[in-house]
């Protein structure tokens, strides 16, 4: 088995990559899931976009109403799917508590998927976020979103009205 | 003895499914109305007149030519139907065609048509009722699953994508999408609605996929397996790469 290396931190970087793209509903119960587990600090999740308007060919501008678009519930927190989801990838503290997500991954998929380590958000600023970001950017949120976007678009702070 | 047209070398069922496509020995496995392919195609509405580009031919009055006596016009050409387009992807995970065996089997089997490949999608060209021909055969035969193909005139992105759970392709205009075990389309090929819920049958199976494909997988047959295939990539690939080997002397 290969070695777990962790970062600079000490903590670990898991990603979740599924074998087939999940529906909105087997999205929601998993990250509700791993939401209660203890010792996930960061969460990114990826896949195809969901858009809300055909954005090209002779259709543009018509509405897309996509199925799988939906309000999900995690904890106190709706956030509305813009994206199929393919991939989670977790910023965790310890390898108990990987044991732990690979657990409820395989009581929850039913279908296979990968589990991996390794260095997936960046911790560096690239020269995207500091011309979004500027110099004194939030490490946190490094690698966390496209550098386009706005910050509200795209992420998510879970438990953020409790810890105030 | 008659000439018997080989078309594809190999042993391998996808090498069979192969020669299949391009000869059009096709099984047919649904039925499509002609106004439900012309509501998904969107080019008309459906159970409208062709618009024409020209008058039909017989009334033109066209010039003495050799070439137009021998070869007889199709029939799109001869009404003056306009040229509009059929496009296809098709998923990486065992559809029947891929989009090389799309455009062999519309160049082979019928005239006027100007088939395009690209890494995800196909397109065919022709006059609108001689696309349609080509459009309506490939969706009712075996060379379309529903939910693994789709009519896509833009945003054809989903082939290379993992399937969905409930194992269609991905479909970022959700043009169509599995209901009570039927694929059902409600859009046309752009994403524009439609006034009609289409059904276009049931979705394969993943065993009736992985025996009805075109595609080699590792995961299914492997393209190394099939002896007689690689060989002749081989020996195409050497001969067009001595004819392309020309020295300036």
């Amino acid at each position: 088995m290969r070695e777990i290396i962790p970062n600079k931190d000490g903590r670990i970087q898991v990603e979740i990559f599924p074998s087939r793209l999940l529906n909105a509903e087997t999205a929601e119960i998993l990250l509700t899931e791993l939401n209660k587990v203890e010792g996930i600090s960061r969460a990114m999740i990826q896949g195809p976009r969901l858009p809300r308007k055909v954005y090209a060919g002779p259709g543009t501008g018509e509405d897309v109403r996509h199925t799988a678009r939906k309000v999900v519930q995690i904890a106190d927190t709706a956030i509305e799917l813009s994206i199929s989801v393919g991939r989670i990838r977790l910023d965790i503290a310890d390898a108990d508590v990987k044991e732990e997500i690979r657990a409820v991954c395989e009581k929850i998929l039913p279908f296979p998927f990968e589990y991996r380590t390794g260095h997936f958000f960046h911790s560096k600023a690239t020269v995207s976020d500091y011309a979004k970001h500027g110099p004194n950017a939030n490490p946190s949120m490094l690698g966390m979103m496209d550098p386009k976007a706005n910050v509200e678009d795209q992420v998510c702070i879970l438990g953020a009205q409790k810890s105030d | 003895m008659a000439y018997k047209a080989q078309y594809y070398p190999g042993a391998t069922s996808v090498a069979a499914n192969r020669r299949k496509h391009m000869s059009g020995d096709l099984e047919k496995l649904r039925e499509i109305s002609d106004e439900d392919l012309t509501a998904c195609l969107g080019h008309r509405a459906a159970g409208s007149d062709y618009p024409s580009t020209h008058p039909p031919l017989a009334e033109m009055g066209e010039p003495a030519c050799s070439v137009r006596e021998a070869v007889e016009a199709t029939p799109g050409a001869k009404a003056g139907d306009r040229v509009r387009y059929v496009q296809f992807a098709d998923s990486m995970y065992n559809a029947p065609a891929t989009p090389y065996f799309r455009s062999y089997h519309a160049a082979i089997n019928y005239r006027g048509v100007d088939p395009g490949t690209l890494s995800g999608r196909q397109v065919v060209e022709a006059r609108e009722r001689d696309m349609e021909e080509v459009a309506k055969e490939q969706l009712e035969t075996e060379m379309t699953c529903p939910g693994l193909s789709g009519l896509r005139g833009c945003t054809v992105h989903g082939h290379s994508c993992r399937l969905q759970e409930d194992g269609v392709m991905f479909d970022m205009l959700d043009r169509r999408r599995l209901v009570n075990g039927t694929i059902i389309q409600d859009k046309d090929q752009v994403g524009v609605p439609i006034d009609r819920k289409v059904d276009l049958g049931k979705p394969m199976s993943e065993a009736e996929a992985a025996k009805r494909t075109t595609f080699y997988r590792v995961d299914n047959v492997a393209f190394k397996d099939d002896k007689e295939v690689v060989e002749w990539v081989h020996r195409v690939w050497e001969l067009r790469t001595r004819y392309g080997f020309q020295p300036k002397n």
